[in-house]
């Protein structure tokens, strides 16, 4: 603009004397002195003397700047109205707007001003950026900040217990990366809203209701559960800790559901029905034995067994087996749906009432080169006394014959649930009165199972539900069973919920800044070092991309320092620095779905 | 606590009777020890500045020795009352400046690693939204009011200071007095660390008004008894991005000087980390560091560099370091071109050839850093010019619409 301004100077009609009077129709504010525009014009008359040549560097004051300065750094009102080219400044007819001496003042002080002031930046150690707006665009939120994570705009976070010490933390963190944040709150009263960012979505909700958390998981695709009871009353413990969390784990399950029926298809987060027992539908009854020595059968006590349905309605498999290397399966061929396969999915979940026994679940597949040739895979499982929901993984499933390949869910025709003696030990169960447990064991050879349902569990690389419990260590001695047990339960409907899922089960927790000290991951219960709140909101964000965190409990805390030949952790982590991913070395020596 | 110390902060602006007393010199109380120690640290300073020719650095200090005399009498009060009050958390940070290059920088760490953050900044009609989107508590307040320090500090234990004036305003007044009144602010309260950031070089510098701020306050916070750790700064990347690598990629003319200073830039987001890491250990305790990047740059390599990355040709408009030097001595003849002599006054470090870089290793050996984590400027501006052809590709827009570039 500044060339095109010069290049049409000389020819407009008016030098510099113009007086207002010469335009009575232009509206000249009269608050501005007038003397100051004459001096601005003249001073643009003194840039158009120097600019004859653009590299000119002749340069003795702040009273004469040289170069031209670039058309967006002197905006001005007139602008589009009047540049229309500089090479050819002779027909560019003139309005009488470039010749009013106060835009002609106005804009030749926006000239002298950029000039100078990138004149006088060249003489300074800080600079003020030069547009803040603009500014703030690279450094805030953009591919340059530290912890953006790219595409994390589009993925919404829920957070459950968002004024906790940890949920504080998780909600800043996940600020900073730039996903959106959901926070769920009990009441949305003006301390809490002060305690949260402002850009957070408040969604008000009582983890003990579950008809309150249906709106409040809409929208999301994550969620981070670091929630906990107020107190360790049973009431409230009960309320958060398990219900808290199968409402939730419920409610985003439901949500995934109604998004995946409005695109007319099955939700990937959802499980897939393989039978209900009570329908009784295509389970046969079959029998064998390892054994092919004619002589061995028929001295045995032989065996039989039943699928039937009791006057209560439950399908119920049982039945005695003394014939050495016996056994006795309800097997059922796989009817799924077009377009279905098991390799969708990456393990099954059985609803059982059981009997303390030892059972096998046995997938019979073809193999791919000859379809003719079975392989059987099993995997074998315990059931306690009562009903309880047993997860299997596809990973767990072993070929009977050693020489087979590895399973692939995706040739599986075959499904069965199998009850060996061989395979019972007479182990202690953990659950049920001793005397039961005993009496039961002893008779290694009857069985009886009731049976609810087999499902398949969705397969998938992300964690869905991230899910901070506790490992029990710091709490009062007389509360810790009732916490424990109530986090276990929490932990179960989470597992089995069919969503990916990360349990942290962390150390006592600390008011520390986090990232200072080495962590430990460990699984079964051993740690005994405290971790900060700071360093758990992280694990909890690494975690929502992490592959490896997908269907992982695992419990942290911090580096154990021990005596000098006395370790007894392998170090896996190390200090956290700006580009160290430590969550994946971390987790992947660790054992999944557990 | 903190009621109480809010309802003292009025108080704080009266214009006690202050300096009689320190001409006391019987006075034993534990009160007057430390308005004697506070005093101290502004009367040295007066000792040693005069032997830098510069008289306005002086007269600032003149003018900070006065507010310290003025404010102390009411703080040391809070003090007393600060220390038998709860115990402040360790992760309860203040960050000062915290709008500002290095400020938010050290804002996004710092709630990255898990601490309150509270934010001082000056009350504006846009509010600095941003902070509050990242977690962090903004608090107004401004340096050049010290009546609004004492509210910002209650349940602080580490204050980072960031906080510069912007270069229209005087410097004198956040700088100095600000940052004084800050200072003092700091030690009445009982906050247990003090985070400084610094100049590189600016002892060797008295000319420059903002070098010898800087030296001044040093010496002010080292005498001052606070648990201290002073960073001094070479150059900021994040400048670089508009001084040279926006105006070179849409074609515009870039100014710079042909001075063969070098200076270590340094990438704002490794020294708030490095910050962060000084926080914790008990290692940076009273210690001054200096923060360099790993290679110092003149400005006609980071013009090439950024050529290079660019794939464009610069548009240079050199201008001779002579002419600044001249222009800064002629704007010193008018009192009212004071003001523009003081933005200049960077030129004088410009042609002393000096290096603006000092030897990291000692400092990440303290610090249990790696220097590998530390950007390059290769590497950085590498990373912009990627982000933003990238950005350009996906809006499908010319290379001449400026908006996109930054």
């Amino acid at each position: 603009m500044a060339s095109s301004l010069v290049a049409r100077l000389p020819s407009s009609p008016s030098p510099a004397s113009t007086s207002s009077a010469f335009f009575p129709f232009q509206p000249i504010p009269q608050s501005l002195p007038l003397h100051s525009h004459v001096r601005h014009l003249r001073f643009s008359w003194s840039v158009n003397a120097s600019l004859g040549d653009d590299t000119s560097t002749q340069i003795d004051g702040p009273e004469a700047p040289s170069s031209s300065s670039s058309p967006a750094d002197a905006p001005s009102p007139s602008t589009s109205t009047v540049v229309t080219s500089s090479k050819q400044p002779q027909t560019v007819s003139l309005s009488l707007e470039d010749v009013n001496p106060v835009g002609l003042g106005r804009r030749s002080r926006q000239l002298f001003d950029e000039v100078w002031r990138r004149f006088t930046e060249l003489g300074q150690l800080t600079r003020s950026p030069r547009d803040s707006e603009e500014y703030e665009s690279v450094l805030i939120g953009g591919p340059m900040c530290e912890f953006t994570i790219p595409g994390a705009e589009s993925t919404t976070v829920l957070v459950a217990g968002a004024t906790s010490r940890v949920g504080r933390i998780v909600i800043r963190k996940l600020q900073l990366r730039g996903y959106k944040v959901k926070a769920l709150v009990r009441k949305a009263d003006p301390e809490t809203l002060e305690a949260l960012p402002r850009s957070v979505q408040i969604a008000v909700g009582d983890l003990g209701d579950p008809s309150s958390l249906k709106s409040v998981v809409e929208g999301c695709s994550k969620i981070i559960f670091c929630a906990r009871a107020r107190s360790n009353l049973t009431g409230d413990l009960n309320r958060v800790d398990r219900l808290g969390v199968y409402n939730l784990s419920k409610a985003f399950q439901d949500y995934n559901h109604r998004m995946a029926q409005a695109r007319a298809g099955r939700s990937s987060r959802s499980k897939l029905l393989i039978s209900k027992f009570k329908e009784k539908d295509e389970w046969a009854v079959q029998q064998g034995t390892h054994f092919t020595d004619d002589i061995a059968v028929k001295y045995d006590g032989g065996m039989n067994a039943t699928f039937s349905e009791e006057e209560d309605g439950n399908a119920v498999f049982s039945g005695y087996v003394f014939t050495r290397g016996g056994y006795v399966e309800l097997a059922k061929k796989l009817n799924l749906a077009p377009g279905l396969s098991l390799d969708r999915y990456e393990g099954l979940v059985l609803s059982v009432c059981g009997d303390g026994k030892f059972y096998s679940l046995i997938l019979e597949a073809c193999s791919m080169d000859d379809p003719s040739h079975k392989i059987i895979y099993a995997a074998r499982f315990a059931t306690r006394l009562g009903y309880s929901r047993i997860r299997i993984p596809f990973s767990s499933f072993r070929p009977m014959n050693p020489k087979d390949p590895a399973l692939d869910p995706f040739s599986v025709h075959t499904v069965a649930i199998r009850f060996e003696p061989r395979k019972q030990r007479p182990l202690p169960v953990r659950n049920g009165s001793g005397t039961s447990v005993q009496s039961s064991l002893r008779d290694l050879n009857s069985f009886k199972l009731t049976l609810d349902y087999i499902k398949a569990l969705p397969g998938g690389q992300e964690t869905d539900f991230v899910l901070i419990s506790c490992t029990g260590a710091g709490i009062d001695e007389n509360e810790r069973d009732k916490v424990i047990k109530a986090k276990q339960a929490g932990e179960a409907a989470l597992r089995n919920s069919g969503l990916g899922y990360t349990i942290i089960r962390p150390g006592p927790l600390q008011d520390e800044p986090g990232g200072q000290r080495a962590l430990v991951f460990d699984q079964g219960n051993r740690i005994s070092q405290g971790i900060s709140y700071a360093d758990v909101a992280d694990i909890c964000v690494k975690a929502l991309h992490n592959p490896a965190a997908r269907n992982r409990s695992f419990d942290v805390c911090y580096e154990y320092v021990a005596e000098q030949g006395q370790g007894l952790y392998e170090l896996v982590a190390h200090l956290p620095d700006k580009s160290n991913n430590y969550l994946t070395p971390a987790l992947s020596v660790l054992e999944k779905n557990t | 606590m903190a009621g109480l110390m809010l309802a003292q902060a009025p108080s704080f602006q009266n214009p006690s009777s202050a300096p009689s007393s320190i001409d006391k010199p019987a006075a034993v109380s534990p009160a007057e020890m430390s308005i004697n120690s506070a005093f101290w640290g502004s009367s040295i300073k007066l000792n040693c500045s005069p032997s830098h020719a510069l008289c306005k650095a002086s007269k600032a200090d003149r003018r900070a020795a006065g507010l310290s005399a003025r404010c102390d009498a009411t703080k040391v009060m809070a003090a007393s009352t600060a220390m038998s009050g709860t115990p402040v958390r360790s992760t309860s940070i203040l960050v000062v400046g915290a709008t500002g290059t290095l400020g938010r920088q050290v804002v996004r760490r710092a709630l990255d690693e898990g601490y309150e953050v509270r934010c001082l900044v000056r009350p504006r009609p846009a509010p600095a939204d941003f902070l509050r989107d990242w977690g962090a508590t903004v608090v107004n307040g401004d340096l050049s009011k010290p009546e609004t320090l004492p509210a910002a500090l209650v349940g602080i234990h580490t204050i980072i200071d960031c906080a510069t004036g912007r270069p229209e305003e005087p410097i004198r007044a956040v700088d100095w007095d600000g940052k004084v009144a800050l200072i003092q602010c700091a030690k009445a309260m009982g906050i247990q660390k003090f985070v400084f950031f610094s100049i590189h070089n600016c002892e060797k510098h008295p000319e420059v008004p903002l070098m010898e701020i800087k030296r001044c306050t040093e010496k002010y916070i080292v005498d001052s008894g606070l648990n201290y750790t002073i960073v001094r700064l070479c150059g900021f990347m994040q400048g670089l991005i508009g001084q040279y690598a926006v105006p070179i990629l849409e074609d515009k003319s870039v100014w710079g000087t042909d001075a063969s200073t070098r200076i270590a830039y340094m990438d704002t987001q490794d020294i708030a980390r490095l910050t962060l890491t000084a926080l914790r250990s008990e290692k940076a305790d009273r210690k001054l560091f200096t923060f360099a990047g790993p290679r110092a740059w003149t400005t006609q390599e980071v013009i090439n560099l950024c050529e290079r990355l660019a794939g464009q040709d610069a548009k240079v408009t050199t201008v001779p370091v002579g002419v600044l030097k001249l222009t800064r001595l002629l704007t010193r003849l008018f009192q009212w071109t004071n003001d523009a002599a003081d933005r200049l006054a960077f030129s004088e470090v410009l042609t002393s050839d000096v290096i603006f870089s000092a030897p990291m290793a000692d400092t990440y050996v303290t610090l249990g850093a790696d220097s590998k984590d530390t950007t390059t400027l290769e590497r950085y501006l590498q990373e912009y010019y990627t982000n933003i052809l990238k950005k350009l590709k996906d809006l499908k827009a010319q290379s001449k619409q400026g908006d996109f570039y930054i």
